[in-house]
Protein backbone atom coordinates (compact mmCIF):
# COMPACT_ATOMS: atom_id res chain seq x y z
CA UNK A 1 0.00 0.00 0.00
CA UNK A 2 1.71 3.22 -1.15
CA UNK A 3 0.21 6.51 -0.04
CA UNK A 4 0.87 8.57 -2.81
CA UNK A 5 0.56 12.11 -4.55
CA UNK A 6 -0.32 12.86 -7.83
CA UNK A 7 -3.83 13.28 -9.96
CA UNK A 8 -5.82 11.71 -12.57
CA UNK A 9 -6.24 13.00 -15.57
CA UNK A 10 -8.94 15.44 -16.49
CA UNK A 11 -10.99 12.74 -18.47
CA UNK A 12 -10.10 9.37 -17.42
CA UNK A 13 -11.68 6.05 -17.56
CA UNK A 14 -10.65 3.57 -14.74
CA UNK A 15 -13.04 0.04 -14.28
CA UNK A 16 -12.19 0.19 -10.80
CA UNK A 17 -13.84 3.37 -10.49
CA UNK A 18 -16.67 2.82 -12.22
CA UNK A 19 -17.74 0.04 -9.96
CA UNK A 20 -17.18 1.57 -6.99
CA UNK A 21 -19.18 4.15 -8.26
CA UNK A 22 -21.89 1.35 -8.92
CA UNK A 23 -21.07 -0.14 -5.62
CA UNK A 24 -21.34 2.79 -3.68
CA UNK A 25 -24.68 3.79 -5.18
CA UNK A 26 -26.16 0.10 -4.35
CA UNK A 27 -25.08 0.67 -0.78
CA UNK A 28 -26.91 3.39 -0.35
CA UNK A 29 -29.70 2.20 -1.68
CA UNK A 30 -29.62 -0.40 1.06
CA UNK A 31 -28.50 3.20 3.63
CA UNK A 32 -31.65 4.42 2.58
CA UNK A 33 -33.73 1.72 2.62
CA UNK A 34 -32.63 0.40 6.14
CA UNK A 35 -32.59 3.92 7.75
CA UNK A 36 -35.49 6.13 5.63
CA UNK A 37 -37.67 4.31 3.69
CA UNK A 38 -38.59 1.13 6.19
CA UNK A 39 -39.20 3.11 9.21
CA UNK A 40 -41.31 5.67 7.95
CA UNK A 41 -43.17 3.12 6.00
CA UNK A 42 -43.87 1.71 9.14
CA UNK A 43 -45.43 4.11 11.08
CA UNK A 44 -47.08 5.18 7.88
CA UNK A 45 -48.30 1.37 8.14
CA UNK A 46 -49.14 1.85 11.70
CA UNK A 47 -51.25 4.77 11.53
CA UNK A 48 -53.04 3.76 8.35
CA UNK A 49 -54.08 0.80 10.55
CA UNK A 50 -54.91 2.98 14.10
CA UNK A 51 -57.02 5.46 11.78
CA UNK A 52 -58.51 2.31 10.40
CA UNK A 53 -59.41 1.04 14.04
CA UNK A 54 -60.27 4.57 15.09
CA UNK A 55 -63.21 4.61 12.43
CA UNK A 56 -64.26 0.44 12.88
CA UNK A 57 -64.53 1.77 16.75
CA UNK A 58 -66.61 4.90 15.71
CA UNK A 59 -68.81 3.14 13.60
CA UNK A 60 -69.51 0.49 16.12
CA UNK A 61 -70.19 2.85 18.93
CA UNK A 62 -72.16 4.60 16.53
CA UNK A 63 -74.36 1.67 15.87
CA UNK A 64 -74.17 0.56 19.50
CA UNK A 65 -75.62 3.80 20.48
CA UNK A 66 -78.49 3.44 17.70
CA UNK A 67 -79.41 0.55 19.16
CA UNK A 68 -79.63 1.99 22.74
CA UNK A 69 -81.60 5.02 21.48
CA UNK A 70 -83.99 2.45 19.99
CA UNK A 71 -84.40 0.83 23.03
CA UNK A 72 -85.05 3.63 24.84
CA UNK A 73 -87.47 4.95 22.22
CA UNK A 74 -89.21 1.81 22.87
CA UNK A 75 -89.15 1.79 26.52
CA UNK A 76 -90.25 5.10 26.68
CA UNK A 77 -93.37 4.42 24.60
CA UNK A 78 -93.94 1.47 26.75
CA UNK A 79 -93.74 3.89 29.82
CA UNK A 80 -96.58 6.18 27.96
CA UNK A 81 -98.37 3.27 27.11
CA UNK A 82 -98.54 2.39 30.95
CA UNK A 83 -99.50 6.03 31.89
CA UNK A 84 -102.11 6.32 29.67
CA UNK A 85 -103.41 2.83 31.21
CA UNK A 86 -103.19 4.12 34.39
CA UNK A 87 -104.74 7.44 33.99
CA UNK A 88 -107.99 5.69 32.07
CA UNK A 89 -107.90 2.96 35.20
CA UNK A 90 -107.94 5.88 37.22
CA UNK A 91 -110.57 7.65 34.94
CA UNK A 92 -112.83 5.06 34.99
CA UNK A 93 -112.56 3.68 38.94
CA UNK A 94 -112.91 7.46 39.39
CA UNK A 95 -115.92 7.82 37.48
CA UNK A 96 -117.73 4.67 38.78
CA UNK A 97 -117.19 5.76 42.64
CA UNK A 98 -118.76 9.04 41.88
CA UNK A 99 -121.70 6.97 40.56
CA UNK A 100 -121.59 4.96 43.52
CA UNK A 101 -121.37 7.86 45.69
CA UNK A 102 -124.41 9.58 43.81
CA UNK A 103 -126.45 6.71 44.28
CA UNK A 104 -125.58 6.21 47.74
CA UNK A 105 -126.24 9.73 48.40
CA UNK A 106 -129.40 9.54 46.52
CA UNK A 107 -130.87 6.27 47.84
CA UNK A 108 -129.92 7.69 51.67
CA UNK A 109 -131.85 10.69 50.67
CA UNK A 110 -134.76 8.88 49.60
CA UNK A 111 -134.44 6.69 53.08
CA UNK A 112 -134.22 10.11 54.96
CA UNK A 113 -136.86 11.09 53.17
CA UNK A 114 -139.36 8.48 53.22
CA UNK A 115 -138.53 8.35 57.18
CA UNK A 116 -139.26 11.85 57.58
CA UNK A 117 -143.15 11.17 56.21
CA UNK A 118 -143.34 8.26 57.96
CA UNK A 119 -142.66 10.69 60.96
CA UNK A 120 -144.77 13.46 59.78
CA UNK A 121 -147.49 11.07 59.18
CA UNK A 122 -146.74 9.58 62.60
CA UNK A 123 -146.76 13.30 64.75
CA UNK A 124 -150.03 14.25 62.44
CA UNK A 125 -151.70 10.90 63.75
CA UNK A 126 -151.17 11.44 67.14
CA UNK A 127 -151.94 15.19 66.83
CA UNK A 128 -155.29 14.02 65.47
CA UNK A 129 -155.55 11.78 68.25
CA UNK A 130 -154.76 14.40 70.89
CA UNK A 131 -156.88 16.74 69.24
CA UNK A 132 -159.90 14.40 68.93
CA UNK A 133 -159.23 13.69 72.94
CA UNK A 134 -159.05 16.84 73.67
CA UNK A 135 -162.41 17.69 71.98
CA UNK A 136 -164.01 15.15 73.05
CA UNK A 137 -163.35 16.01 76.89
CA UNK A 138 -164.16 19.87 75.58
CA UNK A 139 -166.89 18.19 74.25
CA UNK A 140 -168.49 16.47 77.48
CA UNK A 141 -167.81 19.29 79.49
CA UNK A 142 -169.61 21.18 77.14
CA UNK A 143 -172.14 18.82 77.22
CA UNK A 144 -171.99 18.46 81.02
CA UNK A 145 -172.52 22.42 81.48
CA UNK A 146 -175.68 21.90 79.23
CA UNK A 147 -177.01 19.28 80.55
CA UNK A 148 -176.18 20.14 84.24
CA UNK A 149 -175.28 16.25 84.98
CA UNK A 150 -172.36 14.66 84.67
CA UNK A 151 -172.16 12.33 81.41
CA UNK A 152 -170.77 9.23 81.28
CA UNK A 153 -167.95 9.80 79.54
CA UNK A 154 -167.15 6.24 79.54
CA UNK A 155 -170.79 5.57 78.25
CA UNK A 156 -170.97 8.27 75.87
CA UNK A 157 -167.47 8.24 74.92
CA UNK A 158 -167.98 5.97 71.89
CA UNK A 159 -171.01 8.21 70.83
CA UNK A 160 -168.27 11.10 70.76
CA UNK A 161 -165.82 9.68 68.87
CA UNK A 162 -168.24 8.80 66.34
CA UNK A 163 -169.18 12.57 66.07
CA UNK A 164 -165.54 13.99 65.94
CA UNK A 165 -164.40 11.40 63.33
CA UNK A 166 -167.47 13.02 61.26
CA UNK A 167 -166.06 16.69 61.95
CA UNK A 168 -162.77 16.09 61.24
CA UNK A 169 -163.42 14.60 57.74
CA UNK B 1 -0.20 32.92 -17.22
CA UNK B 2 -0.92 28.62 -17.43
CA UNK B 3 -4.48 27.08 -16.73
CA UNK B 4 -4.04 23.39 -15.46
CA UNK B 5 -7.39 21.73 -14.83
CA UNK B 6 -7.26 18.05 -13.75
CA UNK B 7 -9.02 15.68 -12.44
CA UNK B 8 -9.26 13.77 -8.82
CA UNK B 9 -6.05 14.11 -6.41
CA UNK B 10 -4.93 9.91 -6.39
CA UNK B 11 -4.94 10.07 -2.36
CA UNK B 12 -3.75 5.83 -1.78
CA UNK B 13 -2.78 3.30 -4.65
CA UNK B 14 -3.57 -0.65 -3.20
CA UNK B 15 -2.42 -3.61 -5.35
CA UNK B 16 -3.92 -4.62 -8.30
CA UNK B 17 -3.88 -1.11 -9.74
CA UNK B 18 -6.92 0.03 -7.75
CA UNK B 19 -6.30 3.60 -6.62
CA UNK B 20 -8.40 5.57 -3.96
CA UNK B 21 -9.02 9.25 -5.16
CA UNK B 22 -10.48 12.01 -3.84
CA UNK B 23 -14.24 10.98 -6.03
CA UNK B 24 -14.06 8.13 -3.39
CA UNK B 25 -13.57 10.02 -0.46
CA UNK B 26 -15.86 12.47 -0.93
CA UNK B 27 -18.74 10.58 -2.17
CA UNK B 28 -18.49 7.97 0.99
CA UNK B 29 -18.09 11.47 3.28
CA UNK B 30 -21.48 12.39 0.86
CA UNK B 31 -22.63 8.95 2.07
CA UNK B 32 -22.09 9.42 5.52
CA UNK B 33 -23.57 12.56 5.86
CA UNK B 34 -26.85 11.26 4.09
CA UNK B 35 -27.01 8.46 6.49
CA UNK B 36 -26.07 10.24 9.48
CA UNK B 37 -29.16 12.70 8.45
CA UNK B 38 -31.12 9.25 7.83
CA UNK B 39 -30.70 8.41 11.18
CA UNK B 40 -31.59 11.55 12.75
CA UNK B 41 -34.80 11.94 10.94
CA UNK B 42 -36.05 8.94 11.36
CA UNK B 43 -34.97 8.06 15.00
CA UNK B 44 -38.33 8.15 17.38
CA UNK B 45 -40.56 8.30 15.18
CA UNK B 46 -44.36 8.12 16.79
CA UNK B 47 -47.46 6.92 15.47
CA UNK B 48 -48.83 10.67 16.56
CA UNK B 49 -45.89 12.77 15.36
CA UNK B 50 -44.45 15.02 17.37
CA UNK B 51 -41.29 16.45 16.09
CA UNK B 52 -40.91 18.58 12.84
CA UNK B 53 -38.48 15.99 12.38
CA UNK B 54 -40.81 12.94 11.63
CA UNK B 55 -42.88 15.39 9.23
CA UNK B 56 -39.75 16.34 7.15
CA UNK B 57 -38.96 12.49 7.15
CA UNK B 58 -42.49 11.15 6.18
CA UNK B 59 -42.93 14.41 4.01
CA UNK B 60 -39.47 13.06 1.75
CA UNK B 61 -40.37 9.49 1.31
CA UNK B 62 -44.08 10.73 0.06
CA UNK B 63 -42.18 12.76 -1.89
CA UNK B 64 -39.97 10.05 -3.21
CA UNK B 65 -42.67 7.75 -3.93
CA UNK B 66 -44.68 10.25 -5.84
CA UNK B 67 -42.07 11.03 -8.27
CA UNK B 68 -41.26 7.24 -9.13
CA UNK B 69 -45.34 6.09 -9.13
CA UNK B 70 -45.92 9.21 -11.47
CA UNK B 71 -43.55 8.59 -13.50
CA UNK B 72 -43.37 4.98 -13.60
CA UNK B 73 -46.81 3.82 -12.68
CA UNK B 74 -47.88 2.04 -9.27
CA UNK B 75 -46.10 -1.10 -9.84
CA UNK B 76 -42.87 0.01 -9.57
CA UNK B 77 -43.22 1.18 -5.98
CA UNK B 78 -40.06 -0.95 -4.60
CA UNK B 79 -38.01 1.27 -7.18
CA UNK B 80 -38.23 4.37 -4.77
CA UNK B 81 -35.00 3.71 -2.91
CA UNK B 82 -33.34 3.54 -5.57
CA UNK B 83 -34.39 6.75 -7.35
CA UNK B 84 -33.78 8.25 -3.66
CA UNK B 85 -30.15 6.95 -3.40
CA UNK B 86 -29.35 7.97 -7.09
CA UNK B 87 -30.99 11.61 -6.30
CA UNK B 88 -29.68 12.03 -3.22
CA UNK B 89 -26.16 10.77 -4.00
CA UNK B 90 -25.86 12.74 -6.98
CA UNK B 91 -27.02 16.39 -6.09
CA UNK B 92 -25.21 15.86 -2.70
CA UNK B 93 -21.88 14.77 -4.73
CA UNK B 94 -22.28 18.07 -6.79
CA UNK B 95 -23.13 20.48 -3.79
CA UNK B 96 -20.16 19.29 -2.12
CA UNK B 97 -18.67 21.47 -4.42
CA UNK B 98 -19.66 24.58 -2.05
CA UNK B 99 -17.54 23.23 0.49
CA UNK B 100 -14.26 23.27 -1.32
CA UNK B 101 -14.49 19.78 -2.13
CA UNK B 102 -13.59 18.23 -5.19
CA UNK B 103 -17.41 16.92 -6.53
CA UNK B 104 -17.59 13.26 -7.49
CA UNK B 105 -19.75 13.92 -10.01
CA UNK B 106 -17.39 15.86 -12.02
CA UNK B 107 -15.30 12.32 -12.42
CA UNK B 108 -16.38 10.97 -15.67
CA UNK B 109 -15.94 7.24 -13.55
CA UNK B 110 -18.97 8.40 -11.21
CA UNK B 111 -21.59 9.63 -13.60
CA UNK B 112 -20.39 6.29 -16.15
CA UNK B 113 -21.02 3.78 -13.53
CA UNK B 114 -24.51 5.63 -12.80
CA UNK B 115 -25.55 4.95 -16.39
CA UNK B 116 -24.15 1.98 -16.21
CA UNK B 117 -26.47 0.69 -13.62
CA UNK B 118 -29.32 2.26 -15.54
CA UNK B 119 -28.29 0.68 -19.13
CA UNK B 120 -28.12 -2.53 -17.28
CA UNK B 121 -31.82 -2.14 -15.97
CA UNK B 122 -33.21 -0.84 -19.02
CA UNK B 123 -31.45 -3.97 -21.09
CA UNK B 124 -32.74 -6.66 -18.35
CA UNK B 125 -36.32 -5.13 -18.47
CA UNK B 126 -36.13 -5.46 -22.44
CA UNK B 127 -34.96 -8.79 -22.42
CA UNK B 128 -37.75 -9.71 -19.58
CA UNK B 129 -40.55 -8.30 -21.28
CA UNK B 130 -39.73 -9.33 -24.74
CA UNK B 131 -37.64 -12.49 -24.26
CA UNK B 132 -34.11 -12.65 -25.37
CA UNK B 133 -35.42 -13.60 -29.34
CA UNK B 134 -37.39 -10.41 -29.11
CA UNK B 135 -35.05 -8.42 -27.51
CA UNK B 136 -32.40 -9.38 -30.51
CA UNK B 137 -35.65 -8.79 -33.43
CA UNK B 138 -36.34 -5.99 -31.84
CA UNK B 139 -32.54 -4.71 -32.75
CA UNK B 140 -33.15 -5.78 -36.70
CA UNK B 141 -36.00 -3.22 -36.99
CA UNK B 142 -37.25 -1.56 -38.98
CA UNK B 143 -35.17 -3.47 -41.25
CA UNK B 144 -32.04 -5.47 -40.93
CA UNK B 145 -29.37 -2.77 -42.38
CA UNK B 146 -30.46 -0.88 -39.31
CA UNK B 147 -28.89 -3.48 -36.78
CA UNK B 148 -25.83 -2.01 -36.32
CA UNK B 149 -27.08 1.40 -35.72
CA UNK B 150 -29.64 0.02 -33.43
CA UNK B 151 -27.12 -1.17 -31.18
CA UNK B 152 -25.25 2.01 -31.55
CA UNK B 153 -28.31 3.82 -30.49
CA UNK B 154 -28.50 1.11 -27.10
CA UNK B 155 -25.00 2.27 -26.01
CA UNK B 156 -25.68 6.12 -26.83
CA UNK B 157 -28.27 6.12 -23.41
CA UNK B 158 -26.06 5.57 -21.08
CA UNK B 159 -22.94 7.45 -22.87
CA UNK B 160 -24.82 10.24 -23.73
CA UNK B 161 -25.94 9.83 -20.04
CA UNK B 162 -22.78 9.86 -18.03
CA UNK B 163 -21.17 12.58 -20.50
CA UNK B 164 -24.12 15.03 -19.65
CA UNK B 165 -24.44 14.98 -16.06
CA UNK B 166 -19.99 14.50 -15.90
CA UNK B 167 -20.05 17.55 -18.67
CA UNK B 168 -22.22 19.41 -16.48
CA UNK B 169 -20.68 19.49 -13.31
CA UNK B 170 -16.91 19.09 -14.68
CA UNK B 171 -17.58 21.92 -16.95
CA UNK B 172 -18.32 23.87 -14.44
CA UNK B 173 -14.99 23.27 -12.82
CA UNK B 174 -13.75 24.75 -16.08
CA UNK B 175 -15.44 27.84 -16.29
CA UNK B 176 -14.95 28.80 -12.76
CA UNK B 177 -10.83 28.13 -12.92
CA UNK B 178 -10.96 30.28 -16.18
CA UNK B 179 -13.13 33.01 -14.82
CA UNK B 180 -11.36 33.43 -11.70
CA UNK B 181 -7.38 32.84 -14.05
CA UNK B 182 -9.17 36.00 -15.90
CA UNK B 183 -10.25 37.91 -13.40
CA UNK B 184 -6.83 37.42 -11.33
CA UNK B 185 -5.31 38.85 -14.23
CA UNK B 186 -8.14 41.71 -14.72
CA UNK B 187 -7.02 42.26 -11.40
CA UNK B 188 -3.34 42.74 -11.58
CA UNK B 189 -4.05 45.01 -14.61
CA UNK B 190 -5.85 46.89 -12.84
CA UNK B 191 -4.23 47.77 -9.71
CA UNK B 192 -0.58 46.37 -10.35
CA UNK B 193 0.04 49.65 -11.94
CA UNK B 194 0.01 51.33 -8.83
CA UNK B 195 3.42 52.62 -7.45
CA UNK B 196 5.39 51.24 -4.96
CA UNK B 197 3.66 49.46 -2.04
CA UNK B 198 0.11 50.29 -3.19
CA UNK B 199 1.18 48.12 -6.25
CA UNK B 200 2.09 44.99 -4.72
CA UNK B 201 -0.78 44.80 -2.05
CA UNK B 202 -2.79 45.42 -5.35
CA UNK B 203 -1.51 42.55 -7.15
CA UNK B 204 -1.63 40.37 -4.42
CA UNK B 205 -5.31 41.27 -2.77
CA UNK B 206 -7.61 39.46 -5.08
CA UNK B 207 -10.69 42.24 -5.10
CA UNK B 208 -12.10 41.53 -8.02
CA UNK B 209 -12.48 38.05 -7.83
CA UNK B 210 -14.94 38.39 -4.75
CA UNK B 211 -18.26 38.47 -6.62
CA UNK B 212 -18.45 36.64 -9.36
CA UNK B 213 -17.16 33.44 -8.89
CA UNK B 214 -19.67 32.94 -6.37
CA UNK B 215 -22.35 34.16 -8.63
CA UNK B 216 -21.41 31.33 -10.65
CA UNK B 217 -20.78 28.48 -8.01
CA UNK B 218 -24.69 29.12 -7.09
CA UNK B 219 -25.46 28.54 -10.48
CA UNK B 220 -23.14 25.61 -11.42
CA UNK B 221 -22.91 23.90 -8.06
CA UNK B 222 -26.54 24.11 -7.07
CA UNK B 223 -28.25 24.70 -10.36
CA UNK B 224 -26.90 22.83 -12.57
CA UNK B 225 -26.17 19.99 -10.11
CA UNK B 226 -29.37 19.48 -8.83
CA UNK B 227 -30.61 19.77 -11.97
CA UNK B 228 -28.63 17.11 -13.48
CA UNK B 229 -29.42 14.87 -10.86
CA UNK B 230 -33.27 15.69 -11.52
CA UNK B 231 -32.26 14.78 -15.25
CA UNK B 232 -30.61 11.67 -14.46
CA UNK B 233 -33.16 10.24 -12.48
CA UNK B 234 -35.79 11.10 -14.80
CA UNK B 235 -34.17 9.46 -17.99
CA UNK B 236 -33.85 6.59 -15.75
CA UNK B 237 -36.91 6.31 -14.72
CA UNK B 238 -38.55 6.67 -17.98
CA UNK B 239 -36.01 4.08 -19.69
CA UNK B 240 -36.69 1.45 -17.66
CA UNK B 241 -40.35 2.02 -17.48
CA UNK B 242 -40.36 2.26 -21.36
CA UNK B 243 -38.16 -0.80 -20.95
CA UNK B 244 -40.65 -2.77 -19.35
CA UNK B 245 -43.72 -1.80 -21.50
CA UNK B 246 -44.74 -4.24 -23.95
CA UNK B 247 -44.40 -2.96 -27.37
Amino acid sequence: MIIMAGTLDFLSVNVWHILMAIGNLLILVLILKKFLFKPVQNILRQREEEIGKTYSDADKALSEANAEKELYLKKLDDAKQEADNLIKSANERAKAESAEIISDANREAERRRRHADEDIELARKKAAAEMRDAVSEMVIDLAEQVVGKEIDSKAHAELIDDAIESLGE
Amino acid sequence: MEIEVTGAKILLELPLGITITETQVNMWIVMAAITAVCIWLTHDLKVRPTSKRQIVAEYIVKTAENFVTSNMGAKWKWFVPYIAALFSLAAFCSLSSLLGMYPPTSDLNTTAGWAIMTFIMITFYKIKTNGPLGYAKGLTEPIFIMTPMNILGEFATPLSMAFRMFGNVASGTVVSALVYAALAVANNALFGWLPGILGEMGEKLPILQLGLPAILSLYFDVFSGVLQAFIFCMLTMLYIASAAEKE
